[in-house]
């Protein structure tokens, strides 16, 4: 399961840097065949097009200094 | 080291959220006004040992920590919420450093105690911000009043609020699958650490807490949108 997790990070995490043309097939490249994978993965990369600033504001009722 | 058997918390032994709307965090305050010394005291040397528990690998210290930071971090707000004009807002950052002075004194610490510090200090402002927001969600859906919250939250949209407690419940889920990277998320997050500050704490390059803090955020989000 560990094992599983992780590679969720790290094929995410190495599709960002390839160009979005070349992402589909990096992924079926990459996930060769592991479905539940690509599909997690092409998800993440889909919601981290829609971040914007998510996160990245500091929680309601706190600020930064 | 009594304070820490205090019961607050059975959620907390269970690394669960407090869910009972216990006393008011603007009341601890004054308790903090009339013997803060003392209580400085204590539990610096308190933290100190624990911090030396958790180094000689006690398991259970590690939770005795996070309730006294909590309780410290607590008290800390209560009294600046009060001291300052209605709508002010809470500043982790400053508010996390304090408590650390405050706990451990100002020596350098050792590079262990510092993320064990830190950690409990993210886990102890997630669970303040959290309490919060589940009251102001209770309260605005008819909930009972326990007492008019004297705070500068009230200027928050709700929007926000539900935000945070859908952002919390997906961090719950992500931390079962991704730990260190839920815990990139409290430190980023709830304590408002830097890149910086964080990759020094869980002992990585700012580029991989980069890295991690994109997928976590993506992952955050496709989770609460697929709900």
């Amino acid at each position: 399961m560990k094992g599983d997790t992780d590679r969720e990070l790290v094929v995410f995490t190495e599709a960002l840097k390839v160009p979005i043309p070349e992402r589909a097939g990096y992924l079926e490249l990459v996930c060769a065949g592991d479905e539940n994978l690509r599909h997690k993965v092409e998800a993440l990369l889909k919601a981290h097009d829609r971040l914007g600033r998510f996160l990245e504001e500091p929680p309601p009722g706190t600020s930064m200094e | 080291m009594k304070r820490i058997e205090q019961p607050y918390h059975a959620a907390a032994a269970h690394g669960g959220l407090c869910l009972a709307d216990h006393e008011n965090i603007s009341g601890a305050g004054q308790v903090d006004e009339l013997c803060s010394a003392s209580l400085q005291a204590s539990t610096m040397s308190d933290a100190t040992v624990m911090l030396a528990a958790i180094g000689a690998g006690d398991s259970k210290a590690a939770e005795q920590l996070l309730v006294l930071v909590y309780d410290e971090l607590r008290r800390l707000a209560a009294s600046k919420l009060s001291r300052e004009a209605p709508g002010q807002t809470l500043q982790p950052t400053a508010l996390v450093h304090e408590a650390w002075l405050r706990l451990v004194g100002d020596k350098t610490p050792a590079f262990n105690d510092r993320e064990h510090i830190f950690r409990a200090s993210a886990e102890a402002m997630r669970r303040i911000l959290i309490d919060r927001a589940r009251r102001k969600h209770t309260q605005r859906h008819g909930g009972e009043y326990h007492r008019v919250d004297f705070e500068g939250f009230d200027l928050a949209a709700p929007a926000a609020d539900d935000q945070l407690l859908a952002v919390n419940e997906a961090l719950d889920k992500f931390a079962i699958e991704h730990p260190i990277q839920a815990e990139l998320v409290k430190l980023r997050y709830f304590a408002g650490l830097t890149n910086e500050e964080v990759s020094q704490v869980l002992g990585i390059s700012v580029s991989t807490a980069k890295n991690y803090w994109t997928f976590a955020r993506a992952w955050l989000l496709n989770e609460i949108q697929s709900q």
